[in-house]
This record gives C-alpha cells, sequence and structure tokens, in this order.
C-alpha cells in the first residue's frame, strides 16, 4: 500500500443528490445557445438535456444516478472512438466537436460524483459550456442568456458553497434558503450594472471577433446594394420593418433636413434595373476631408443660425454607401475612409456591417449633386412615346415635370404590390398596370424628363421615421426606405422632386403608439446589441472614453461657471441663496430626526424626555443609570414630581421590557404627566 | 500543532476563489486575443460578480454579532451548554449561510437565516479540551456567501471570560489523621452534619426539622434545636508544585494535569463531606473554607492554575498551625 496523502472520503449519497440538484438548472441552461449557432447537434443537446433530466429526477428522489468506474472508463474510451469518428468522416468542425465533447463530460461528471473536487469539475466543465455558448452566439438573444445564467449560477454557487462546510447532506430546506430571492436579484442586478462599464473599459486589441448576422431578408439586402437596383425588390424591402439606422439631431431646428436621407444615384436603366455609371478612378474624390462640404460648390452655405449636427448609426451598411441629408458638410466617420463620388454619393471601404457617422447640416434648399443625368438612348421607346403624348406640347422643363406629376398623381395607383410585369417593368406600369410603389414613379419620372430631354436621374434612399421607444432618436425602418428624382429644371442644377402620391410617402415623423412602440423594442435591442455589444471594439472604445472626457470637460466647465455666477451675484442674494440652501439642510435632518423618534414607541418617548428633564435638573446622567434610578433621583430633587416620573419609569418598563403596550388613555396619562414635570422642572 | 478553527485574518480565499480568479485570467486572454466580445461579456460578469460577492460577503458578516455565554460550570472535556446570542444587525438584508465553529463542536454549525434586525439564541453543547481561562474564544461566524470565493470570519464575543474546570479524577481519598495524631492546634468547633452535639438553640427558619429536640422544646415551651459539630474536624490544604523543571516538557505537563484533576476530585470529595478544604500553589493561595463557594473558589485557582519555571519560581504560602497539608502528586 502506497503511504502519502489519505484518499478524500467518498461523497455521501445525499450530498451528492444535493450537488446534481444545485447544479442541474445551470446544467440545462448552460448549452442553450448552442442550438441557434448550430454549434451543436439537436440530437446531442436533447440526448444532453434528457440526461441532465434523469439525473435530476434521480436526485430529486434521493437515489442519485452514480456510474461505476469501470463503466465509466468503458464509455470514455468508446467516446474517444466516436470522437475521431466525428472528426475524420462526420466533418462536424471544431466547435461542434469540441461541444459534443463538452456535453459528454458534464454528463458524466454529474452521473458520478465520488469526491468534492468533482462536483468543482463539473463546474469547470459547465463554464466551459457557457464559454462556448457565449463566444459563439451572435444573437441578440445572448442577452437573455446572460442574464438567465448569471441569475442561475448565482443560485448554484451559492448552494454550492453552503453545501462546502457540509460532511453529510444537509436538510433540503437549507439549500433552498440559500440565496434569498430579493438577495440574488438584487445581487444580479447590481452585478450587470457594473459588468455595463467593465465591459466597455476592458482593452480591446483587435477587431471584433464575431459580428452580428446580416438579419436582411434578401429584398431588403437587394435593395440596399446601392450599386443596382431593382423595381420588384425595392417593394419587398420596403415591406421590412427593420431599423436601417437612428439619426440624432443636436438641435430640432433642422430636422426637417434631415428627414430625406440620400443614399444613391442612378443613370443607367435596363430592363427594370436601375445602375450606377461607371466612374474612373479618377473620378473619385478621394478622401473626403474632415470638413469638406459635400455640396456644390455654387449652392449657398447654410444659414448662420439654421446648422446643426446629425449623428447617423447605419446598422445595415453592406456596401458602404452612405445615407446623407442634403447639404452634409464636414462629414466625420468613426472608421475608415470616406471617397466621395461625383454624383454627391458617398462611400466608404471596408466590408462593416455597422458604421457611425456625423455631419453638419444646414437648413438650405435640397439640391443634387454633379451633372450625371441617365443619357436619353437607354429610355425605352414605349416610354419615350407615352412622355410625347402626355407633355408633347408643352417645352418648359417645370410644366413637363408638373404634367408627369399631376398625371401620376391622378391616374396611377400607389401599391407595394404591383401586379407582376412581363417585360420592361416601368412600360408595363405605364401603359398596363397603373399601379406601383415609389421606386416605379420615381422610374416612370425619370426616365420621361430625359425622353423630353431634361437632365433627369434616381435617387435612392429613406424619407421619415419614428421616434425611438429608447431614445429620441429617429428610427429609420425598411418601409422609409424611398425613391425619388434630380432632375435639373432650369439650369443650375439638380432640383430634388418626388412624383410619388402623398398615399405613398413614408410618413415624415410618425409618433407610434405604444403598443406599437412595445413591439419595435425588441427590433431596438437587436440594433443595439449588435451595434454596441457585437461590433464593440477598440475605436468605439476610444470613442467612449473621448465622449466620457467630453462629458468631464463640460462638468468641470459648468462648475466653473457657478463659480463665476456666484462671485456676480450680489452679496445679499448670495446670503439669501446660502440661508435657504441652510434651511433646505436643516428641514432635511430636523425631518429625518423626526421620523426616527415617530418610529419609538410613546412611553420609550416620554422616558427619554423624563432622562432630558433629569439632567436638565441634575447635570449630566449618564447612560448607566437605569429607568428607576432615574426616577428616584427625581423625587429627591423634586418631590412634587415623584409620583409621575414613577408613573412614567413604570409605564415605560412594563412597555419596553414586559411588553405591555400602553392604550390611548394611558398614552394621554403619560403626556399629561410629562406636561407636569415639564412645569415643575 | 493545531490551526485556530477562526483566524486572525477576517478573510480568506478559497481554493473555489483561487480557481475563479485563474478562470478570470484564461477568460480575459482568450477575450483579449480574440476580441470576442462574448468573451468579454462574460469577462466583465465575472469581474462584476466578484465584486458584487466581496460587498455582500462583508455585509453578510460583519452585520451579525455573535456573543457566547456558558450556562453552568464548564468542565475540560465533558460537555458544555453554552448559550450563543446572535443579532443581525442589518436593516434590510438577511444574514445567510451562517455557520458557527467551535472547537467544542464536531464540526460547522449551520445558523438558519436571520431577517434584518433578528435576534436570536441558540444553546450548544461544546467541549473544551482543557482546563484554563478562555478569554478569546477559538469560536465564531464563518460564511462563504454568497458564491464561496472567500471565507470570511468572525470571532464570537465574550460577555467575560470563560472558566474550564478540570476534569475530577476519581482517586481513593486518603484518610485523614485524627487531629490529636498531630498535636495541632484545637479546630473550633463547628456547626455542620456530623454525629456529636455541639449545643442546643432556639430553632431559627431554615433549620432541619428533625434536628428539633422535642423533649427541650416541651420544657422551654418553645422551639429548640440540636446544633451538630461539623463530620470532619481537619482543615485540608491541598498543595500542588506548579513549580516545574522545565515547564515545557510534555511530560512534566502532563503530570501536571493530572494533578491537578487529582486535587480538584478530592476537593470536592471532602466538600461535599461538609469538610473544610483549602489550596495551595506556588504564589497561589486559598484560604480553608467550606461549602459550594469554597468549591469554587478552588476550582477557580485550578483552572487558572499555571506551570512556573522552578528557579526563581516563588515560595508556598505559609499553613496555618494544624491544618493538614495533603500534597497531590
Amino acid at each position: 500500500m502506497s503511504a502519502g496523502r489519505p484518499a478524500p472520503a467518498e461523497v455521501p449519497s445525499g450530498l451528492r443528490a444535493a450537488y446534481v440538484l444545485a447544479l442541474a438548472l445551470p446544467a440545462v441552461a448552460a448549452p442553450l445557445p448552442l442550438f441557434w449557432t448550430d454549434g451543436a447537434s439537436p440530437f446531442a443537446l436533447a440526448l444532453y438535456v434528457a440526461a441532465v433530466a434523469l439525473l435530476w429526477w434521480r436526485a430529486r428522489r434521493g437515489d442519485p444516478v452514480r456510474v461505476s468506474d469501470g463503466f465509466l472508463n468503458v464509455v470514455g474510451l468508446s467516446y474517444f472512438l466516436f470522437l475521431a469518428f466525428e472528426i475524420a468522416r462526420l466533418h462536424h468542425g471544431l466547435l461542434r466537436s469540441v461541444s459534443h465533447l463538452l456535453l459528454f463530460t458534464a454528463i458524466a461528471k454529474l452521473a458520478s460524483l465520488k469526491r468534492p473536487g468533482e462536483a468543482r469539475t463539473a463546474l469547470l466543465v459547465l463554464f466551459l459550456l457557457t464559454l462556448a455558448s457565449a463566444s459563439s452566439s451572435t444573437h441578440v438573444a445572448s442577452l437573455l442568456y446572460f442574464g438567465a445564467m448569471a441569475l442561475m449560477g448565482f443560485r448554484a454557487l451559492c448552494r454550492l458553497a453552503v453545501l462546502a462546510d457540509f460532511e453529510e447532506a444537509p436538510p433540503e430546506h437549507i439549500l433552498r434558503s440559500v440565496p434569498t430571492g430579493g438577495l440574488a436579484l438584487t445581487a444580479v442586478a447590481v452585478a450587470a450594472l457594473l459588468t455595463v462599464p467593465l465591459f466597455y473599459a476592458l482593452p480591446r486589441l483587435r477587431s471584433p471577433f464575431a459580428l452580428g448576422p446580416a438579419r436582411l431578408e434578401e429584398s431588403l439586402s437587394t435593395a440596399l446594394t446601392a450599386d443596382r437596383v431593382d423595381l420588384e425588390t425595392f417593394g419587398a424591402a420596403k415591406r421590412s420593418d427593420r431599423v436601417i439606422l437612428s439619426i440624432d439631431v443636436d438641435t430640432p431646428r433642422i430636422l426637417g433636413s434631415v428627414l430625406r436621407l440620400r443614399e444613391s444615384v442612378f443613370t443607367v436603366y435596363r430592363s427594370g434595373v436601375w445602375t450606377r455609371a461607371p466612374y474612373a478612378k479618377s473620378d473619385l474624390r478621394r478622401p473626403v476631408a474632415p470638413g469638406e462640404r459635400l455640396v456644390p460648390a455654387w449652392a449657398p452655405p447654410p444659414r448662420r443660425g439654421a446648422v446643426g449636427r446629425v449623428s447617423i448609426d447605419l446598422n445595415l451598411f453592406t456596401n458602404g454607401f452612405l445615407f446623407l441629408p442634403y447639404g452634409a458638410s464636414g462629414l466625420r466617420m468613426e472608421r475608415g475612409f470616406p471617397h466621395g463620388y461625383p454624383d454627391g454619393v458617398v462611400q466608404v471601404g471596408g466590408m462593416r456591417r455597422s458604421i457611425r457617422y456625423g455631419a453638419t447640416v444646414g437648413s438650405g434648399t435640397p439640391r443634387g449633386f454633379g451633372t450625371s443625368a441617365i443619357d436619353p438612348a437607354l429610355v425605352p421607346s414605349e416610354v419615350r412615346d407615352y412622355a410625347l403624348r402626355l407633355t408633347g406640347d408643352l417645352s418648359e422643363p417645370a410644366e413637363i415635370y408638373r404634367r408627369i406629376e399631376e398625371h401620376l398623381n391622378a391616374h396611377f395607383v400607389y401599391t407595394l404590390d404591383p401586379p407582376p410585369a412581363s417585360g420592361d417593368p416601368v412600360v408595363h406600369f405605364l401603359l398596363r398596370s397603373k399601379a406601383g410603389h415609389c421606386e416605379y414613379f420615381a422610374s416612370a419620372a425619370a426616365l420621361m424628363l430625359t425622353a423630353r430631354g431634361v437632365p433627369a436621374r434616381l435617387v435612392t434612399g429613406s424619407y421619415g421615421g419614428e421616434t425611438g421607444f429608447l431614445s429620441r432618436s429617429i428610427v429609420v425602418r425598411g418601409d422609409n426606405l424611398h425613391a425619388w428624382v434630380e432632375a435639373d429644371l432650369d439650369g443650375t442644377g439638380f432640383t430634388v422632386l418626388d412624383p410619388t402620391p402623398a398615399a405613398g410617402l413614408p410618413a415624415a415623423t410618425r409618433r407610434v403608439s405604444w403598443l406599437t412602440r412595445l413591439t419595435s423594442l425588441g427590433r431596438e435591442i437587436e440594433f443595439f446589441y449588435d451595434r454596441r455589444i457585437l461590433g464593440f471594439d477598440s475605436l468605439d472604445q476610444a470613442a467612449v472614453f473621448d465622449a466620457a472626457r467630453q462629458t468631464m470637460d463640460s462638468a468641470a466647465g459648468a462648475v466653473s461657471s457657478w463659480k463665476q455666477a456666484w462671485k456676480d451675484v450680489p452679496s445679499a442674494a448670495g446670503g439669501w441663496a446660502l440661508a435657504a440652501a441652510a434651511a433646505a439642510v436643516f428641514l432635511f435632518f430636523g425631518a429625518d430626526r423626526w421620523r426616527r423618534r415617530q418610529r419609538l414607541s410613546a412611553p420609550t418617548r416620554a422616558y427619554l424626555a423624563l432622562r432630558r428633564l433629569a439632567s436638565r435638573r441634575l447635570g449630566d446622567l449618564p447612560a448607566s443609570v437605569p429607568p428607576a434610578e432615574v426616577a428616584r433621583r427625581i423625587s429627591q430633587t423634586l418631590p412634587t414630581g415623584s409620583e409621575d416620573a414613577e408613573a412614567i419609569v413604570r409605564i415605560y418598563c412594563a412597555d419596553a421590557f414586559g411588553g405591555v403596550s400602553p392604550g390611548s388613555l394611558q398614552v394621554r396619562e403619560l403626556r399629561e404627566r410629562l406636561q407636569r414635570l415639564r412645569r415643575a422642572v | 500543532m493545531n490551526h485556530p478553527l477562526i483566524p486572525d485574518w477576517e478573510i480568506r480565499i478559497t481554493n473555489f476563489g483561487l480557481g475563479y480568479i485563474l478562470m478570470c485570467l484564461v477568460v480575459a486572454i482568450g477575450a483579449t486575443n480574440t476580441g470576442n466580445n462574448g468573451l468579454y461579456v462574460v469577462l466583465a460578469g465575472m469581474l462584476a460578480a466578484m465584486v458584487v460577492s466581496g460587498v455582500l460577503s462583508r455585509r453578510n458578516v460583519r452585520g451579525v454579532s455573535c456573543a457566547i455565554e456558558p450556562i453552568g460550570e464548564v468542565v475540560a472535556t465533558r460537555p458544555a451548554a453554552l448559550k450563543i446570542t446572535l443579532e443581525n444587525h442589518l436593516r434590510a438584508t438577511t444574514a445567510q449561510a451562517l455557520f458557527f465553529l467551535h472547537e467544542g463542536l464536531p464540526g460547522p454549525l449551520w445558523i438558519e437565516p436571520l431577517k434584518p434586525g433578528e435576534k436570536r439564541q441558540v444553546v450548544v453543547e461544546g467541549v473544551f479540551a482543557r482546563r484554563g481561562v478562555v478569554r478569546r474564544p477559538d469560536a465564531g461566524l464563518l460564511s462563504r456567501f454568497p458564491i464561496g470565493l472567500f471565507r470570511k470570519y468572525r470571532r464570537a464575543s465574550l460577555g467575560g471570560e470563560i472558566l474550564v474546570y478540570p476534569l475530577p479524577e476519581p482517586t481513593p481519598m486518603p484518610e485523614i489523621p485524627p487531629e490529636d495524631a498531630r498535636g495541632g492546634r484545637p479546630h473550633p468547633r463547628r456547626r455542620g452534619g456530623g454525629f456529636d452535639i455541639r449545643t442546643l438553640r432556639d430553632f431559627v427558619p431554615g433549620d432541619d426539622p428533625r434536628d428539633l429536640h422535642w423533649k427541650q422544646s416541651a420544657r422551654m415551651r418553645r422551639w429548640i434545636v440540636r446544633e451538630r459539630d461539623a463530620e470532619r474536624d481537619r482543615v485540608v490544604v491541598f498543595v500542588i508544585d506548579n513549580g516545574l523543571s522545565d515547564p515545557a516538557d510534555p511530560a512534566s505537563l502532563e503530570a501536571f494535569e493530572r494533578a491537578i484533576s487529582r486535587c480538584a476530585a478530592q476537593a470536592i470529595l471532602l466538600l461535599s463531606r461538609g469538610g473544610e478544604a483549602g489550596f495551595h500553589a506556588r504564589g497561589v493561595k486559598v484560604p480553608a473554607s467550606s461549602g459550594r463557594g469554597q468549591r469554587a473558589r478552588i476550582l477557580d485557582a485550578l483552572a487558572r492554575l499555571e506551570p512556573v519555571a522552578l528557579q526563581g519560581a516563588p515560595p508556598f504560602p505559609p499553613l496555618r498551625r494544624g491544618d493538614l497539608r495533603r500534597v497531590v502528586t
């Protein structure tokens, strides 16, 4: 027999059951995200959950599963064979193989607890499962998972901490009593509050490992592909309620200017598909310098006093084209290098899915950028004929447009479900269906204007938005996507023209009902999770610190301005302010003291008053002087008050030590006796 | 050497706590190297949990006071009743997951959660290993609350001191020779439970009715009782030599402790028979007397008796004439 440390005693059956019961709930919850991240096969997960349920059931019955060492060895070796087969043949990938191994180990550990240390090993395996789940999940539901695991983990750890001091199984009520529900919730809530700053302060040395999945319907993705847009998918995209971006303005005065955001300009139309005109590299103005105005040189500068700053959080940043208000200047990106095209479209390099940028916006008339327009040769002949029939008698571009707009508004129907087109969709729209969404109207107008020799082009972007649920930001969703026309009507540059009927225009700013807001809350949380948690990186961190620094600076500035203001106020006013502050403090503490006194019973208050009277009469009265002695001393120096003092002490002792609460008559008697004593003293 | 149950440090990190910190490091390395924000959330949560755990743990243990008070006599190695008074001073928080530790208890004693402001008294049976004076009890509260990262201790307070009497070791009581054999001073005749009648006197409340002298009472027309002599008429002074040539020698100490146990047994026996006993040791003197008060005084002295180095040890107190000196070894 080998000498050395004796082997630790085996865990008794009851204690083993308690370990399993404490760990079962987090054991079930730990691998849940693997369901939606496809990090483990559903069959393996179902098997795992069933096994944990079995262990839990047996433990509840007081007969915990105890797998023998021999059986465990055989199963373990068999699993290694399966692991080799899984890697070599099934090609599940590393994450799945590791997850399956962890699931197996967790079950094996829970089913074969022999020593207290093995409960810790089981806990470690569960923690590794949690890590695998947390690190692989990019779904917003991970937030719920983190919260649930924190609560269940806290409860399990509390109970394991209690079990650590028991050699035998404790009674069940002991385990249930720890932790109390209120404390567990408070602890988790406080920990969550601490987690937020810690999460944002922990140093980031690498770009985010995993980004939010592009949660786009195919139509929305296609619609936002800014170098190509087709008429059919644009309507489908407009049916989406996905949050595309959120807008913050620093002053409400520029709100009207930021409602129409321009994303891309199209000048090439072929069979229902719009594409951008190819630009030579030399055309690119790269990069857009900070402070550079993104408006034509001839456009009037924003009026002083009507300038504000807009910040845009673009979530669905698929192709690097920015949504920008007309007349934006001073573009500031949190990352990347913006490239400006001659038509005013700005593109940012990189494939990030979300980005934040800001610009200065004036409240001037919106004007398009550059000179590029649709080539008249690309206008379908049917559209040209239609335009000639409609506006052949007119020569003024403005009148031509007015006629086109009136015609479209009067004879065409706005719908997100236009009838399926055979052939060119715009031709079908004009000649047969007479129904379509904004892009149909804008395409038809732009092509007809071009056919009549007016330089025009199609512009996509967004219009309007809704006030957010969690903030005052304007949230732009898929149904805010919009298309319109820019045309040079008078030779002074491109003017914004919107031929879509009023019924088809997205609401400029809508205040939605509370119910709608609540239903949209999930989307906003999703937006926040993708943008601020999953995609948080070192540049975000720098921005956070910068914002914190600016806040501190402004706070310091506010304090110094208060100091200055204090110096400037007349001394009399300062005195009054000081007196008011002192009165407020006095009232606060006085009220607090009164409240504390009210908490004492009437006999105790009377006895304390009696002691104060005695101190006034006899000098300092130490706290060690008992009640009877207080009464005796008062009787000695004030014989007339002897009876009152003794009565007060008697009632006090009966209340404080005998548990006999006085009735209302006795309370009145106490008050009267105390008043008599006060008068006598 | 035995480790104290309640260490001087109020807080100790547990093995689980060490593992937790290690896991924090591992997750931190993983998060930093991969940039995985899921891992950053887990890491931030783990660090926050450490802070919350520290604060909760501190409040949980510091908010509860624990006082020990013995009920009755405490004899070494024998179960003694101890009253533990626990009070939760926190206004809004329940103190939970508390264990009471004491060397005399077979293991940690679970304390049911204490509600805010609750005061609770628990009586436990504790065993003190050796006689002596306990001024700083190795007892108190232990908690791993909330998640077992740290063990927090709070030593129990004592109202005074606990005197642990030596366990009397039954030994045959050597016969006490009569006073005449020593030629000592005549012993004053004392009241007692012996057979010889000392005098007759008037009855006073508290006298044993069996001592009524019926004939004399009838004659005197008032109640007269017999007053008897004490059963023993010799004063015995027990002596223990607490001067040891090597006070650190375990064998000598063991012999010393046995002498104390024997002395306690003999003194208790003598006093229980109504005898008069005293106790002397180097620098220690308990004047001879009888009754329960004397029993407590002698046991008190025995509990407090400490060995001293023979060299430079104080002398024994002088013996009064006629007192029988009995050296207990």
